[in-house]
This record gives structure tokens, C-alpha cells and sequence, in this order.
């Protein structure tokens, strides 16, 4: 590298670890973002058009610069260096914001700067200020400490999804994490998981005492709090001796494969154990034949893409090093640009369902329009979440599809919201309930 | 400070969601510490971050702004998205930013080949939308996400300039609202609404409102214009990958790129002027030899183990002819360009490489975004449009000056820069980028971007980055020999009171003024009273 080249420079070196608990760590990052908008433009070249041109929700509903990453990175960085202060706009600018990583995987298309994890960071100093989170989180991160859910809802409910049909097993190679979602809201989901994994002829069991898996607390910058869930399902989930967690939430998937392991400081694959999302199994059991969705479900249907399930979902290893001339660091960091998202298999799965049309709306995969209510962005900001909700459904509208399906209860619970206030005839289903419906029944 | 009473006026105007002065929204418009030209002396001396912002999203609300502005000596700047860096950022205190992002209205009329836009359109929908017509436009090399309107008022080319050819041609009716306020028509706008012609009666004022390169927001603002739009061909270019991964697949019967390697700088001239001559192909060009690397490398470092392994002597005796071939009426006459394409590359030695069936970068994604991948700082320093063999010439005089100032720039090892054929041929274009590292000494950077008009002046290089991009009292002499004279009257005609982006045009004499280690070149003359 620089010194086997024959002209030389002599370049003081920094060290840096990508840990979001210091926000030094990412000044590098923000001073060179070149505000070529690649954050919020969808990807040029799959650009659908002169509708649908944008990917980043905060700076399409906020349109000011600021919203978008590159405001955020500017007001991040004048921060980092002490030149400007926390207001109630600059909470605003970071936390009306899903976290949806749209922004990081369209900027590393082309650069190699982690915006996604210094829009954490951000967050993380948000508190380490004494400023955040917002108002509405501090209500949820009280419910998830008295009652280990989200909603505040009685613990001893969690389990009241299990039908006599969908009894886990005592002991089993698969643990099915519902989440706070799915164990109190949409509780059809987890039924509908229960019976695919039943389906395949394998067993699933639960975790002895499931709590929240603490999403929220993580994306609202409460690191501590988030961590000591982390550290406690962890250790929960390594005690049952299974070897596969799976969840049918794609929040609950991130922090258990990416966002665990980052509390943790160790690598996804030092978890002890393998995280998979529900439609990762079944597309499995489909192709050897376990599973077989034969009954037909006669619909004009899209897919939405979740983020945490898709460009947020690759595998996390921690890193430290140093970073020397041109901005080179060593050891040699593999980036997570979002290229190994699970896009497909989902597509797959629709696909192969007699009677379903997939068609797919103009932004898709890693272009994917966040459906608005990530990441505390709901609590804090109902209406952004509800204008971004919107938006999306402009596109499911544009394309004349009936049926809207993501794979993560808290898409649907948004989607449908929204769907009912507006009266829309668009029928909004988690791709568990689909693949469910279409099981061949004689089987 | 901008009043609380020309605030509420402003709020009037826009809506107050679409105004403000709130210490962390103007913050979001600093121009660095990241990007074009940013981390420079000219950054960091002569911008500010603005003292309010606002979003309109009509002509007329425009013209509002504009007006109050005027009456109550408020400095503007208005700003399509940004990307230009420094150049599209308030030099003084107090300005009132324009953000224009809201005009992106966008109109297609397929019949008449135009389409009409807001310049918060950009370019990549744009061109999706030409393309499902049987059109397209050229996007210009800064990228897919500029907008086309800030782009053809400055520049406006690519490498498919060679057939499509220079972009005040493509300009039709447009509308710009003076500095003052008042609304100036351009082409056939001026007598109806049908933006069709560029032309108009009466002097054609797009000279003026692009100049050679553009005046960079300093004579107003463009709220609307008319693109010529091109015929294309019909099959579709599909979107494949994921990304970082993506690109267009070519349907290889119609659309396809041919990368030649020839044995020599003449015979990669000579190709591109036969080529020009023939009247074939859609693009010719040679790219610096850097960017090969970039397309391979996966992350920066990589990118230096590639590029480290050239030496002088490989840049030197690597020649690259790449054409892209178009069959815009049928597949016969693709395939005729391509036997003439031959025809004329083997005489010259040029072998045919293989060449990916696809298109990463030009036709619809101009990714100018990459180029930061290695470095972190980028500008590109300096462009000449001219013959095809003053490139020849233009290239190693400029990479000869480069020596002198690597390090802080990177290692290039001569590269001497892009060059191509416009207009098919009949002239050519070449273009010097250069790369540093932020974290060095940047002041020899500051010095380079002057010295090289210098050797311009010297050489008598044509460059098209006059006014706005350099001293004006230094190129303004030499080329003209009263181009700074008139250009300060224009400017002060139509802005006598210097409230649209001052102090354009002559920020960079202010700048080298105002920064010390600029004094020990200035060797030309310029008057007391510039603006300090
Ligand atoms: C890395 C890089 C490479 C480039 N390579 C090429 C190339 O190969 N080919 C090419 O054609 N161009 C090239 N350019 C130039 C570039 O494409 C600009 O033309 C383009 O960025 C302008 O669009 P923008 O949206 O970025 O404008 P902005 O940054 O918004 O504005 C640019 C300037 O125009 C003024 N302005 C903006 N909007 C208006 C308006 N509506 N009315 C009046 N003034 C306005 C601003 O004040 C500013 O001075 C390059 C630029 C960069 C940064
Ligand atoms: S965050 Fe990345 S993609 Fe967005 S403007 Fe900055 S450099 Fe470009
Ligand atoms: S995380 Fe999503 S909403 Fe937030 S800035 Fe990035 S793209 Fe926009």
C-alpha cells in the first residue's frame, strides 16, 4: 500500500474501533461525505423514473438537507467538534429517522464510509448528552423494563398466541423468539410461524421467560439498557442447547444476528448459535420439499421489503484498527453494504405460491422505501410515520397490487393502520399468514 | 441576521415549513468538510453556512423571494442539490440560501423530443423517462444525481457528447428569474408558452445565462427550461445486480461498448477523429486509467493495491480507445458501424478487448460519487474543449505541472487525464481530476489550481474554467483580452446591487486576497476595491 509506493507520504495514523458508544469514531465518516445524495436518491441506475425517486424517508417527508444523511452527517460532525449544540430541531433531524440503512447501503455503493452506524452513534451521544431519547421513548424504554414488552401490556400474556394446535416442544433444535409484537399484537403471525415449522416436521420450543429483544431501546441510542437485554437473552437463548434461533420479526432478526453481537462486542458467528429469519427456514424446507405451498392464493400481490430483514441484515464483526494515509485503514475491514440481504428468498417463496402474481413496486430491495415506523419513529414522530407509510402505499397503489406483504409484524401493524385510515381496499398480510394459507392441507 | 419581519414575509410566501433559520437546519447546508473542492483554502476561507434557507416550489414564489431579497440587500444563493461543492454555498455572512429542490417538475413530450423540467430535477430520472420514450439526453460526468438544469447552465457533457455533441445546443425555452426579481423568457417562451425553440427574436441570451462554463448562480436563477431530448433506440436497458453491484445489461444487438487497446497517443487520436469522420458511434473516449481501478477495487484499499502495481512506464504505454456503439435506427446498422468501427481500428493496431456487456457508468448512471473512493478529496481541476490534437498537447504539459505537486496529490504516475471526441470529432475534450488527502497539507493544492491557468495563459491552452473558477483579473485579460471587463458588466447590469451569489465572479480573486499562502503567486493586477 502507501509505503511500497514509490512516491511517499508520511501520514500520522488514527486508531478507531466501530463501536457506536463513541462518536470520535466516526468524525472520519462525516467529514467526507460529499453530499452526493446517493443516500437518498434510489440507486441510479434501477432510478424507476420521475415518481418514486427517493429512498430516504426523513429527507422526503422533511425535504430541508438537513433530514437527509448528508444534514445529518454536517450537524453530526459540527457537533462532534463542539461547534453546535443540541436543539429540539437537531433531535428531530436524528431521531425522525428509521434507521432504515437506506442511506448507508446507497452510500456504499460507492464509498466506503459507515453512516448507518454513525447515525447510531449520533443517538448514542444523543443520551450520553443527557438530550435523548424523545419524550415517547422514555415511556416505552419504562414499559420494557417493568414489563419486558414494548407495549406494557402484562407479562403473563406473552404466551396467550398459543393455540392447542401450536404447542412448542420442551426441548428442540429451534427456538421461535416471537417478540413483543407477535406475542400481543399480531398474534396470527406467530400462530402462523408455529404451523410452518410444525408443517415442516420439525419441532420449535421458547425461550423459558422471553423478554423484548430491546430494539427499540438499542435504535433510540440507550445502549446500556439494550445491552443488558442483549447480554441476558443471550445467555437465555444459550442455555436452551438449541441450535437455531428463528423469528418471524425482522427487527427482532437484526438485533439478535447483527445488533446482539455489537453489544456484545463479538462476531454474529460467535453467537454459539444461528439466527434465521422465518422466510430464510421456509424457503429451505420448500426447496427439499418439506414444505409444499401448493394451495393457491389468487391475488395481484407486492412485496415489501423489510429493512431490518434485507439491506440491514448482514452479519456483524467487530473491528479495531487503524487508519492511516488516504483514509485506508488496516487491518483490511470488510464493509457491510447490504449486498447479502435476504431479498430473494421471500420472492421466491411468493413466487411459487400457485395463483400469486408478484409484481414488484418501482423502489425494491436495497432501493426499498421504509415503511415509516422503525426504530422508535413511530412513537416519536406519528405523523412522519404515517406520511412515509403514505408515500409506500403510493406505490402499492401505482402498481395496482391487492395484497401487500412484508415480513415483519411491525410493517404490517403500520401498514394496516394506515391502510384503515385511508379506507384503502388493500389488503395487508406478514408473509408467515400467506405461506400458511397456501400449505397444501392433505399434508 | 435576517429580520423577523423578512421572515414572516418569507414564511408568507412559502409556507413556514418551508423556511428556515433554525441554527441546525442551515447547518445542513455547510458545504464540507466532504466533498467537491471541500477542505480547500476556498472552502474553508470564503464559505459560510447560510443564515436561513427556503424551499419554493413555483416561479413566481421565486420571483418573491428574489424581489424581497433585493429590496431589503439580502444576499441569495440559489442551490439545485448542492453536489458543485463551495461554488453553490453563501460566501457572506447573513445569506439566504435557495434550496430549489421542490421545482422538480418534470413534462415529456415524446413527439417534439423535449422534456421540460425544475431544476430540482436530476438527471437519472430523467434519462429512465427518455429511454421508455425512445429518447435520451447526455448526463453530464459530475453525475446522475445532479440537476440537469444547474448542470447545462455550466456544463453538460459526457462521453456521449461525441455523437449527442455540446449542451447549449440542447437548451430550449427556459425561464430565469433576473437578480432583481423581474422574469426573463428564453426562445419561444418569450413570445407564447410552448417552450420548443431555444431560439427566440432578439439576441439569443443563452450566451449569457451559461457564458462558456457558467456564471454558477450569480445572474439569477433558472426556474424552468426545455431539454432537447435525442432519439435513442427501442429495446430496453435493463437494471441488473444488487448493489454495490449493479449495472445496465446492454441488449447487445443494439447498444454495446468495445474497449480497443492501439499502440500509441496518435493512433488514439487518430481513431477518434476517423471515428468522428465516419460518423459512427454514440461514444469515444479514453478515461484516466485510475478509474479502471476503481471499477475493480472493492473498498480504498484495494483500490491501492491495483494501482500500485502501475509504474510511469506502464501509464505510459497503455492506450485505451473505448466506444460505445448504438443501433439507433435497426441492428443492421449497428452491426454496418461496427464492420466501419473495425475497419478503422486495424489499420491503427487497435485490438477489440472484451468489453462487459453492460454500462456501469454514462449512459444512465454517471457516477462521479466513486471517484472520492480512494482519496477523499477530489476536484476536477481543469477541462478544455478544443481540437482533438491540442489534448495531446494540453495532457502532458498539465501532468508535467502535476509532478510538481504530488505529494499532496496522489500518485498518478502521469496519467495525463480523460480525453475524448465532442461533436464527432470535430472537437475535443480533456479533463484533469485531482486527488488528495484531506488530512495533508492542502495548500500546495490551493497554489496547483492557479498555477494551472497560469500555464494555460502560458501554453495557450483554451480552459473553460475562466471567471467563476479562477482569478478573474488573471484569465480575464489573457483571454479576451477585456473577457473580465465584460463579464463585470453583464454582472453589474443585470445585478447592480450584487446580491445573486456575490461576490461571484470574482470570489476567487477575493479568495486569494484572503488567504496568505495565495499572496506569493499573485503576479497580475486586480483593483483595490474587490470585495473583502
Ligand atoms: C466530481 C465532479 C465531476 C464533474 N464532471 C462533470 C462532467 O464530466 N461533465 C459535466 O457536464 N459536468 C461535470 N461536473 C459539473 C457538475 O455536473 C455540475 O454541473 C453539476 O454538479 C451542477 O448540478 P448541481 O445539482 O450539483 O448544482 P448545484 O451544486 O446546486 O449548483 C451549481 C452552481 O449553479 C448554481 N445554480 C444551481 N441551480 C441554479 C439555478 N436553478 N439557476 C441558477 N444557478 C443555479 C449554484 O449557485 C452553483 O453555483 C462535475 C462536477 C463534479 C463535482
Ligand atoms: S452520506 Fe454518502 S451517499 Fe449520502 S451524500 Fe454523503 S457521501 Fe453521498
Ligand atoms: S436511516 Fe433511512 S430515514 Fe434515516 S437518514 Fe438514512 S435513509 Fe434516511
Amino acid at each position: 500500500m502507501a509505503e511500497e509506493l514509490n512516491v511517499r507520504y508520511y501520514k500520522p495514523r488514527d486508531e478507531f474501533k466501530l463501536d457506536v458508544t463513541d462518536i470520535e469514531n466516526f468524525v472520519y465518516d462525516m467529514s467526507r461525505c460529499i453530499k452526493c445524495k446517493g443516500c437518498t436518491w434510489v440507486e441510479h441506475t434501477y432510478m424507476p423514473g420521475a415518481k418514486f425517486m427517493t429512498r430516504c424517508p426523513s429527507a422526503t417527508i422533511y425535504e430541508f438537507d438537513a433530514y437527509g444523511a448528508y444534514g445529518k452527517m454536517r450537524i453530526g460532525h459540527a457537533m462532534a467538534e463542539g461547534l453546535l449544540d443540541w436543539n429540539e430541531k437537531a433531535l428531530e433531524v436524528m431521531y425522525a429517522c428509521t434507521l432504515c440503512g437506506a442511506c448507508d447501503v446507497g452510500c456504499k455503493r460507492n464509498l466506503d464510509l459507515e453512516i448507518g452506524l454513525t447515525l447510531e452513534s449520533l443517538r448514542v451521544k444523543a443520551v450520553q448528552d443527557g438530550v435523548g431519547p424523545m419524550p415517547a421513548h422514555k415511556k416505552l424504554a419504562a414499559n420494557i423494563e417493568k414489563k419486558h414488552n414494548f407495549y406494557g401490556a402484562a407479562h403473563k400474556d406473552r404466551k396467550g398466541w398459543l393455540t392447542e394446535e401450536t404447542q412448542p416442544a420442551r426441548k428442540a433444535d429451534i427456538v421461535y423468539f416471537v417478540g413483543c409484537n407477535a406475542s400481543y399484537k399480531n398474534q396470527e403471525i406467530a400462530r402462523s410461524t408455529a404451523k410452518i415449522i410444525q408443517a415442516a416436521g420439525d419441532d420449535f420450543m421458547l425461550l423459558p421467560n422471553e423478554w423484548c429483544c430491546g430494539n427499540t431501546l438499542f435504535s433510540v441510542g440507550l445502549y446500556d439498557e439494550a445491552k443488558a437485554l442483549a447480554e441476558r437473552n443471550v445467555e437465555a437463548m444459550r442455555k436452551t442447547g438449541a441450535r437455531t434461533l428463528l423469528t418471524s420479526c425482522a427487527e427482532g432478526y437484526r438485533m439478535w444476528k447483527v445488533d446482539y453481537p455489537k453489544l456484545l462486542d463479538i462476531a454474529t458467528e460467535d453467537l454459539g448459535f444461528e439466527v434465521i429469519h422465518l422466510v430464510e427456514y421456509a424457503g429451505d424446507r420448500i426447496a427439499n420439499g418439506a414444505l409444499k405451498t401448493t394451495r393457491p392464493f389468487e391475488t395481484r400481490m407486492t412485496y415489501h421489503d423489510s429493512c431490518s430483514l434485507s439491506r440491514l441484515s448482514e452479519p456483524w464483526t467487530p473491528y479495531e484498527g487503524k487508519r492511516g494515509w488516504m483514509g485506508c485503514v488496516e487491518p483490511r475491514l470488510k464493509r457491510r453494504r447490504g449486498k447479502n440481504g435476504v431479498y430473494f428468498p421471500p420472492r421466491d417463496i411468493l413466487k411459487g405460491i400457485p395463483g400469486v402474481n408478484l409484481v414488484e413496486m418501482p423502489r425494491m430491495r436495497e432501493n426499498a422505501f421504509c415503511c415509516g415506523a422503525g426504530r422508535g419513529t413511530k412513537e416519536a414522530f406519528p405523523d412522519f410515520a404515517r406520511r412515509a407509510a403514505n408515500h409506500r402505499l403510493e406505490e402499492v397503489r401505482e402498481i395496482g397490487a391487492e395484497t401487500l406483504v412484508a415480513a415483519c409484524p411491525w410493517c404490517k401493524s403500520h401498514f394496516s393502520e394506515v391502510t384503515g385510515e385511508n379506507g384503502d381496499a388493500i389488503q395487508v398480510l406478514d408473509i408467515a399468514e400467506v405461506i400458511c394459507a397456501s400449505l397444501d392441507a392433505s399434508a | 441576521m435576517i429580520s423577523k419581519e423578512v421572515y414572516r414575509i418569507l414564511e408568507s410566501i412559502v409556507g413556514p415549513e418551508y423556511v428556515s433559520d433554525d441554527p441546525v437546519i442551515c447547518e445542513g447546508y455547510r458545504s464540507g468538510p466532504g466533498g467537491y473542492e471541500n477542505g480547500l483554502g476556498y472552502e474553508r476561507v470564503m464559505t459560510l453556512v447560510p443564515g436561513c434557507v427556503i424551499m419554493p416550489r413555483t416561479t413566481e414564489e421565486v420571483q418573491r423571494i428574489v424581489k424581497v431579497c433585493y429590496r431589503r440587500d439580502i444576499p441569495y444563493v440559489p442551490y439545485s442539490t448542492g453536489f458543485y461543492g463551495p461554488r453553490s454555498h453563501p460566501h457572506v455572512e447573513d445569506a439566504l440560501l435557495i434550496d430549489l429542490k421542490r421545482m422538480n417538475d418534470f413534462v415529456l413530450d415524446e413527439k417534439h423530443f423535449y422534456v421540460e423540467v425544475g431544476p430540482g430535477m436530476v438527471y437519472s430520472p430523467i434519462q429512465e423517462e427518455c429511454m421508455n420514450h425512445g429518447a435520451y439526453v447526455v448526463i453530464g460526468g459530475g453525475g446522475a444525481q445532479a440537476s440537469a438544469i444547474a448542470n447545462l447552465i455550466g456544463d453538460g457533457w459526457s462521453p456521449l457528447s461525441h455523437r449527442i455533441g455540446l449542451p447549449h445546443r440542447r437548451i430550449l425555452g427556459t425561464e430565469v428569474v433576473m437578480p432583481d426579481g423581474e422574469l426573463l423568457r428564453l426562445g419561444s417562451l418569450a413570445t407564447d408558452d410552448d417552450p420548443f425553440w431555444g431560439e427566440s427574436p432578439g439576441p439569443d441570451l443563452r450566451g449569457l445565462l451559461r457564458g462558456y462554463t457558467g456564471l454558477r448562480g450569480c445572474l439569477g436563477i433558472v426556474t424552468r427550461m426545455a431539454i432537447k431530448t435525442l432519439p435513442f433506440q427501442p429495446e430496453r436497458l435493463e437494471p441488473t445486480g444488487v448493489s454495490p453491484d449493479t449495472a445496465l445489461a446492454l441488449p447487445q444487438n443494439r447498444v454495446k461498448w468495445i474497449n480497443f487497446t492501439v499502440p500509441s497517443k496518435e493512433a488514439q487520436v487518430k481513431a477518434m477523429r476517423e471515428i468522428g469522420h465516419a460518423e459512427i458511434a454514440g461514444a469515444v473516449t479514453k478515461v484516466p486509467l485510475f478509474w479502471r481501478a476503481i471499477a475493480k477495487a472493492e473498498c480504498k484499499e484495494e483500490f491501492w493495491d491495483i494501482w500500485g502495481q502501475e509504474t510511469e512506464e506502464s501509464i505510459a504505454n497503455f492506450f485505451i480507445v473505448r466506444v460505445l456503439l448504438i443501433g439507433f435506427t435497426s441492428e443492421e446498422q449497428m452491426a454496418y458501424d461496427e464492420k466501419v468501427l473495425m475497419d478503422i481500428m486495424e489499420p491503427l493496431g487497435g485490438i477489440a478487448r472484451r468489453t462487459k456487456p453492460s454500462d456501469e457508468s454514462w449512459i444512465k448512471n454517471a457516477d462521479s460519487a466513486g471517484m472520492w473512493l480512494m482519496c477523499g478529496g477530489y476536484v476536477s481541476l481543469d477541462y478544455v474543449i478544443e481540437t482533438l490534437t491540442q489534448s495531446i498537447e494540453h495532457g502532458p504539459t498539465y501532468a508535467d505541472l502535476k509532478k510538481k505537486y504530488t505529494p499532496p496529490l496522489m500518485p498518478d504516475y502521469g496519467d495525463p487525464g480523460w480525453f475524448q471526441s465532442f461533436e464527432l470529432g470535430h472537437q475535443g475534450y480533456s479533463e484533469f481530476l485531482i486527488y488528495w488527502d484531506p488530512d495533508d497539507d492542502t495548500d500546495p493544492v490551493d497554489r496547483f489550481y492557479v498555477d494551472t491557468s497560469k500555464m494555460n495563459i502560458k501554453n495557450r491552452f483554451y480552459t473553460s474554467l475562466l471567471g467563476p473558477h479562477q482569478p478573474l483579473y488573471l484569465t480575464g485579460p489573457k483571454y479576451g483580452p477585456n473577457y473580465h471587463e465584460f463579464l463585470l458588466k453583464v454582472k453589474d447590469e443585470f445585478d447592480p446591487k450584487w446580491m445573486s451569489h456575490p461576490p461571484v465572479p470574482l470570489a476567487h480573486d477575493v479568495f486569494v486576497e484572503r488567504a496568505p499562502w495565495m499572496h506569493a503567486m499573485k503576479d497580475w493586477e486586480s483593483p483595490d476595491d474587490l470585495p473583502k
